[in-house]
């Protein structure tokens, strides 16, 4: 009776334990890894996101040409490959901005200065071969084509589609839910410790006891975790996405695929140790059997 | 004896295990449900207009998509000495499929681009408007609807008395929700035609499984009309 009025809080205890574990490491994973430059930083190097993000805008640019007659090199020499990383990282910088404090606008910064000299240049040699007049509406022309390249260059380096998450006004509700999680890690800190002193006061009478129930723990916390993400990576889930743009498509199904990589490595390290906690929960039963 | 002690708690510690990862499974899916759902109306929007699929069988060849920039800065945030409204102006008819207004909702940070005309590819960009309704700022019943897997996935928390402003290029429109509607889709009394100025704002009901024939929604009712531009002989 005794071990049956013991044995139901440890149940309680344990259910409460995992629940707390899996949170604690997601906030963790969440704060440090989910939402940081460092990562957006990693998958524009791993997925060569300013390669793919280059080609867009030369196929854009060159099919473009056939329409306005404007040669896609006048665009294409002026913006390098560099320059498309530089714009991917200021916009990551900026949402990362945005995600962390509240600020005015979300705008990616890249240098167009030789943008609008080649442009310009095109201009005015096609004018003055053409006799054309370079007044207020060639002024205009020459400007809103400018416009035009430069929206689209930078509608290209916004890869991970930060602006269309900073129009939604998502980024106010990641700033909330950001502030709270510092919240509450706190409290599944505390919520933790408070739990596991419970454990140990339940299995004061038979301590080695206490590695079953914290193998348990760890171990149904890190499966619940890892297997979900262990059977989308292997079937490839994120490789189904349908996403026109190529660099679009790799930074979201890459940042994906790293998170859920990172997630599923740290879930299988804590399901590894609640095994490896059973087993040393077996061999002390072993001992103590023997013993007997 | 102990040997055969040991032997007898194995079962129960096993079972343990067992029961214990059953209930947290079962626990894990009842709880992440609707987070998922939530996810999925996300992860539509964000890629809505990269994934659509015309098809040249769709009948929608022809279609001309225009997207427009309105300001959307609400009007307590303009100063005073900028405020030049009117109470009536000039109307600017949209040509099908443009985007002629954004409806902001603060109460469920609601901001989502109306297109004029409804056709589902349309309703892959945004809320859309039925053309037979009237135009923002026409007398009449302003008819506008959306996906509930998507932009109007929230409508249903909208509650009487919240606030929906409509922006478009030609001035500000703000509505109260005055009531929540549900009606078949057969039903077409909260779409017709109406004599007072209203907006009623509709999307299918919530089904985890298919498309429901229930739609719900609210009716708000007119508050105030701001155009930029005054109507001949109108005063600020």
């Amino acid at each position: 009776m005794t071990k049956i009025k013991l044995y139901i809080p440890k149940i309680i205890l344990t259910f409460l334990l995992i629940f707390l574990l899996a949170g604690t490491e997601l906030t963790l994973l969440v704060q440090n890894k989910a939402l940081t430059y460092k990562t957006f930083e990693t998958i524009t190097v791993q997925q060569a996101l300013d390669e793919k993000a280059y080609s867009t805008l030369e196929s854009y640019f060159k099919s473009r040409a056939n329409s306005t007659g404007i040669p896609a090199e006048v665009y294409l020499n002026a913006v390098t490959q560099e320059d498309m990383k530089q714009g991917i990282l200021s916009g990551v910088s900026e949402a990362v901005r945005q995600m962390h404090s509240p600020a005015d606008g979300y705008a990616i910064t890249m240098d167009f200065t030789e943008l609008e000299t080649s442009v310009t240049e095109f201009f005015t040699q096609y004018a003055d071969t053409n006799n054309i007049q370079k007044d207020e509406t060639f002024r205009q022309k020459v400007q809103a084509n400018l416009e035009e390249a430069e929206a689209k260059i930078l509608a290209v380096a916004d890869t991970f589609r930060f602006g269309t998450i900073y129009e939604h006004g998502w980024f106010a509700k990641l700033r909330l839910f950001l502030n709270l999680f510092q919240k509450l890690m706190i409290i599944l800190c505390i919520a933790t410790a408070v739990i596991l002193l419970c454990l140990i006061f339940c299995c004061r009478s038979r301590f080695s006891e206490l590695f079953y129930w914290l193998g348990l723990t760890a171990l149904i916390s890190g499966l619940l975790i890892c297997v979900p993400c262990l059977y989308v990576l292997l079937t490839d889930y994120f490789s189904a996405f349908v996403v026109k743009d190529l660099q679009i498509y790799s930074a979201v199904t890459g940042y994906l695929q790293y998170i859920t990589k990172q997630t599923a490595f740290t879930s299988g390290i804590t399901a590894l140790l609640g095994a490896g906690s059973l087993i040393i929960f077996s061999i002390i039963q072993k001992k103590q059997t023997t013993a007997d | 004896m102990a040997d055969k002690k040991h032997k007898n708690s194995l079962p129960v510690y096993l079972l343990t295990g067992i029961f214990l990862l059953i209930l947290c499974i079962a626990v894990c899916i009842g709880i992440l449900i609707r987070p998922y759902e939530k996810a999925q109306t996300y992860l539509n929007i964000l890629f809505m207009d990269q994934n659509m699929k015309i098809s040249p069988s769709s009948g929608l060849n022809g279609l001309v998509i225009k997207e427009n920039n309105i300001e959307t800065t609400p009007v307590s945030d303009i100063p005073v000495e900028e405020q030049h409204f009117y109470d009536t102006g000039e109307i600017i008819r949209p040509s099908f499929g443009e985007q002629y207004a954004v409806l902001k909702c603060d109460d469920i940070s609601l901001s989502v681009p109306v297109y004029w005309g409804s056709t589902a590819e349309l309703l892959e960009r945004g809320a859309c408007q039925a053309s037979s309704s009237a135009v923002l700022g026409e007398t009449g019943n302003v008819v506008i609807d959306a996906h509930v897997n998507t932009f109007f996935a929230d409508l249903g928390r909208l509650e009487t008395g919240n606030t929906v402003v409509l922006y478009t290029s030609y001035g500000i429109f703000t509505y109260e929700v005055s009531e929540k509607i549900e009606f078949l889709n057969t039903n077409k009394k909260y779409v017709l035609p109406t004599e007072d100025d209203r907006l009623t704002l509709y999307t299918c009901e919530a089904q985890v499984l298919g498309t429901s024939d229930n739609r719900t929604g609210v009716v708000c009712t007119l508050v105030s009309k701001q155009f930029y531009n005054p109507a001949e002989g109108a005063n600020p």
